[in-house]
């Protein structure tokens, strides 16, 4: 409780509060602490730890499905459903990331080949420990961002126009493509794949068909969904039934025989071991990396306070800055520790960011504030300035601030305990596991619009991303291309319309800030080279 | 090892097989029975969390209340509606496929987007309509009304910059049509294309733009906060909720347009069921089925909607009416006109396929620079018996696609399933095992728990 009430900011603007403060953050106190709705926090957990789980069904969807459910609880208990399953399903993304090499959600694609190469040495508990500790760490942090500075922060991002936003999208995708394995050339023929893929079907720009060959599933375009579980889940199948690589099950098994002969009680055995294996690295990488985490925890909150920009995309531009400011770059895409760190902080502190915009102006910071202000509305309290100084409604705002705290402490013990029960997954022989895991990603394919097409879509994109493998060429780039290139080309044909002026990309300040970091991105391999040479050849 | 193994994964099966066996046998008795007697597809045109996505979860709800089965929501997206208008028009008329239709099913055929029609559906019921609106920066006051727009329109043509939708979408046909009735060119004000209202009012309030065409609802927010300021709603009379907002007529211009959404079945669907449908949505809009103490009317006033309905002959004759107005508006030398920017379709993927061809050549240029140093980690030797893998994996997708609908999911699954694990090298009890548990497993949690729509092929599962 203490905790509680200091990191509830006590140090608020006063200028809403005039000592009004205390009692409305014991009124939000009063409102959660009640056995009921900390029930549906618990259980809104669960849902959102398995709904994050399972590849093809987004933490959006989990959110969409609790709609109705919303009607029937009071908007504390509604508010804070909806805040503690999408903190758990963005972790639970993490977990097949790692076990399998599908991403649960689109947040977890920037550190998929980390995170499987390190499986595949037998240290998935280790990655998933991280992965947990990391995104609290993260979580937490989005939270004090959104109590200290919601009102104030929301006004930067009030000012991005096309040409911000055309620079931000075209910045986290240039990440995506320098921070890839393998040479900057490959991770650029990956992402302009992945951009090509997203022109298919009705331009959002024109409504005009682009290389549909008059088909009417293709006018829908290709969905990213299907496209991610093809990618990266059936071409790893494919894979590994060409070569049947046995050895990847012994490795694991010989990690798990030493966990699970190591202990001598059974209590030693069942919870101090486990809690070793899954903790005793992540915390001592969370000490040692804590200002990188407050780096990556930034990045992500501002990311997710931008409208349009989610978990995802916060998630790659971390992991670029990781990379960039690494000791160890080459590591990255190899399984490297840091990386999964700090994307994984960045992720879930850019939920809590998210939040910002849809309380301050009612426009939604991701596709999961859009349906929370859909839910406000319904329960007639209209996201705005207002909702700040109202004192019912402030209560409300209170009660999000604490739920995200909350959900957050929730997300250690019942992350564990889903760490546990999905190492037991690898455990599984190769023969059996593979079609199971075929037969969940069509299903996941198959899910999301219920539609034929896209398990067509599925199987195509996994042996596109076979044949990418094959030659060496990263696949994250590919999926972002597909995500962000109708938002790339939007922005960009919305700035040429408005000036013919090309200077006029840089003309407000944020977006010459922006643009010339682009810039940058792309030179800085050319120029580290250039760098490192003349540091070695005079000394 | 391996065998207690797999016993420890089948034993959790025996416990549900009773379960399982009173799920299918239940599934089966129930499909001869009368309307409804299982979950009903509402299907949405428009994504997740946005005003059409809003309103066709509420109606579920609502009407899982008053039939006493689920209703299921899918978003069968993309397309600019072409997706869902067209899956929605060609489902099964079996009463068990409804759709959300909204104001662009009269504008894709004839914009040649697709061959879906409104003559494609049974109108149900309308439920909503939402008028067009004008609106500018509040903190301005650069415009008294709308004329004093238009005057500066014909003064300076093409220098004020609009947006609300993409090229071509209902709101852009909405301010072309008002610069028309005002006697002005549809072009002389810039159309900026967006990605629905919110992202072209955030353009609006950050000074990207200087109009925006959206309706009422879609601005509440900001109306609220004094954010944006409505010049006017295209409407005949003003709308409830919003008395202070003038019309479009009072200004002197005669121009009336706006969205609608309604329920519709396939074109073949039997009277019986459109009847039974339309008794159930009558009590709906009326607000007779209450959930929780509260009526359909309520939450479409607390959601801010304009709850308009009319019934199945009336919205026919509304959905002919429309029809006929947008298509001689869309197939005019002007609207055709407006639809073509400046930019064509094909200049980003040109771009595209530049950066392509420079890529490619650089790394082929590389390639040859570096030597085999690229192709040496290729994998090692192809096995015959890996490639027939290879081939099975990819038939088993392919087959699921092709099979699942016909045959229905849980027998296409399990015989999937069950020759891949067969194929792959596990015993064959041990892959009946896996089969037996995993597909019931995947169906319940699937198609009960999360209400997926799984196919249901010619015995109902």
């Amino acid at each position: 409780m203490d905790f509680l009430e200091t990191s509830c900011g006590c140090h608020y603007r006063e200028e809403y509060w005039d000592g009004e403060l205390s009692e409305i953050l014991l009124t939000a106190l009063e409102q959660i602490f009640q056995w009921p709705v900390l029930g549906i926090i618990v259980i809104s957990a669960a849902y959102g730890l398995f709904m994050g789980a399972i590849p093809g069904l987004t933490a959006t969807m989990a959110v969409a499905l609790l709609v109705p459910l919303t009607f029937f609880l009071d908007d504390v208990a509604a508010l804070a459903a909806i805040v503690t399953l999408e903190a758990c399903a963005i972790f639970a993304g993490d977990i097949p990331t790692a076990l399998v090499r599908i991403p649960g959600t689109p947040s977890s694609a920037a550190y998929v080949d980390d995170a499987y190469a390190l499986t595949r040495a037998g240290r998935q508990e280790e990655v998933l420990g991280i992965a947990l500790l990391f995104s609290v760490a993260g979580g937490l942090f989005g939270a004090a961002v959104l109590i200290t500075s919601a009102p104030w922060l929301a006004k930067i991002a009030f000012q991005f126009t096309s040409y911000e936003y055309f620079w931000l999208t075209l910045l986290g995708l240039s990440c995506a493509a320098v921070v890839s394995r393998g040479s900057l050339l490959k991770g650029a023929l990956a992402l302009i794949i992945g951009l090509l893929l997203s022109t298919v079907g009705l331009s959002e720009v024109h409504s005009s068909p682009r290389f549909t060959f008059a088909q009417d599933e293709l006018i829908a375009g290709i969905n990213f969904i299907p496209a991610m579980i093809g990618l990266f889940g059936v071409s790893e199948v494919l894979r590994n039934v060409l070569w049947f690589q046995n050895n990847f099950r012994t490795v694991v098994q010989e990690g798990f025989n030493q966990t699970l002969t190591a202990g001598r009680s059974l209590l030693n055995r069942l919870l101090f071991q486990p809690l070793r294996s899954v903790f005793a690295t992540a915390s001592d990488l969370l000490w040692r990396r804590k200002l990188h985490v407050l780096r990556s925890s930034i990045v992500g909150s501002f990311v997710g306070m931008l409208p349009g920009a989610g978990a995802d995309i916060g998630a790659w531009i971390s992991f670029a800055l990781s990379k960039r400011f690494s000791k160890n770059p080459e590591e990255y895409g190899q399984g490297s520790l840091e990386g999964i760190g700090d994307a994984t902080s960045a992720n879930n502190s850019a939920l809590a960011g998210a939040w910002i915009p849809a309380l301050v102006f009612g426009i939604p910071g991701d596709s999961i504030t859009a349906i929370v202000i859909g839910i406000l509305l319904m329960k007639n309290i209209i996201p705005g300035p207002q909702i700040f100084t109202n004192e019912t409604q402030s209560v409300l705002v209170y009660g999000i601030y604490i739920t995200f705290i909350l959900a957050n402490l929730v997300l250690l013990p019942l992350g564990f305990l889903a760490i546990r029960g999905g190492s037991y997954l690898v455990r599984i022989p190769q023969p059996i596991l593979l079609p199971v895991i075929l037969l969940f990603s069509i299903v996941g394919a198959f899910a999301i619009n219920g539609s034929y097409f896209d398990v067509w879509v599925m199987l195509g994109m996994g042996i596109l991303g076979f044949v990418l493998e094959m030659n060496q060429v990263p696949l994250g780039p590919v999926v972002l291309g597909i995500i962000l290139g109708g938002k790339l080309e939007q922005t960009f044909i919305q700035s040429l319309t408005k000036s013919d002026e090309l200077w006029d990309f840089f003309a407000r300040p944020v977006a010459g800030f922006l643009g010339a970091t682009c810039v940058l991105v792309w030179c800085s391999p050319l120029l580290i080279s250039l760098w490192r040479r003349r540091w070695q050849t005079s000394p | 090892m391996e065998f207690a193994r797999i016993k420890s994964l089948a034993s959790p099966f025996f416990s549900w097989l009773p379960f399982v066996l009173a799920l299918l046998t239940l599934v089966g008795c129930q499909a001869k029975e009368t309307y409804p007697s299982r979950p009903i597809l509402l299907i949405c045109p428009w994504a997740v969390g946005g005003g059409t996505d809003r309103l066709s979860r509420e109606v579920a709800v609502f009407l899982e209340q008053e039939l006493a089965v689920p209703v299921n929501v899918v978003n069968a997206t993309g397309g600019a509606g072409v997706t869902g208008h067209s899956r929605g028009a060609s489902a099964r008329p079996d009463g068990y496929t409804l759709t959300m239709m909204t104001v662009e099913l009269n504008m894709l055929h004839w914009r040649e987007l697709t061959e879906i029609s409104w003559k494609d559906f049974t109108p149900v019921m309308l439920i909503n309509r939402d008028p067009a609106a004008l609106f500018t920066r509040a903190d301005e006051n650069r415009w008294e009304d709308l004329n004093a727009i238009a005057d500066d329109v014909r003064k300076n043509p093409g220098t004020l910059a609009a947006s609300g939708t993409a090229t071509g979408g209902i709101w852009h046909l909405a301010l072309a049509g008002w610069l028309q009735a005002a006697g002005l060119k549809p072009d002389s004000i810039k159309w900026i294309p967006t990605n629905g209202a919110g992202p072209a009012l955030q353009e609006l309030v950050s000074g990207g733009v200087d109009l925006v065409c959206c309706s009422l609802p879609e601005a509440r927010t900001l109306l609220a906060a004094g954010k944006v300021q409505p010049l006017g709603v295209m409407a005949e009379s003003r709308v409830s909720g919003y008395p202070d907002v003038p019309t479009f007529q009072e200004q002197g211009i005669n121009w009336a347009v706006g969205g609608w959404r309604g329920l519709g079945l396939p074109q073949e669907t039997s009277q019986e069921i459109v009847n039974r449908l339309a008794e159930a949505l009558l009590k709906i809009v009326t607000g007779q089925t209450l959930l929780n103490g509260k009526g359909f009317p309520w939450f479409m006033e607390n959601e801010g909607f304009n709850l308009t309905w009319e019934p199945s002959d009336k919205f026919r004759r509304s959905l002919e009416r429309a029809d006929q107005e947008l298509g001689s508006l869309l197939t005019s030398p002007e609207f055709s006109q407006v639809n073509v920017g400046r930019f064509q379709p094909m200049d980003f993927p040109k771009l595209l396929f530049g950066a392509l061809a420079i890529t490619l050549l650089a790394l082929l240029v590389r390639f040859f620079s570096r030597g085999k140093s690229i192709a040496a980690s290729a994998p090692t030797r192809l096995s015959g018996e890996g490639l027939i893998h290879f081939l099975e994996i990819v038939l088993a997708v392919a087959a699921f696609a092709l099979l699942a609908e016909k045959l229905g999911f849980v027998l296409t699954a399990a015989s999937i399933i069950f020759l891949l694990l067969w194929r792959l090298g596990t015993r064959i009890w041990v892959a009946a095992v896996v089969t037996l548990f995993v597909v019931p497993a995947v169906y319940g949690l699937f198609g009960n728990l999360l209400r997926v729509p799984l196919p249901r092929g010619i015995l109902g599962w």
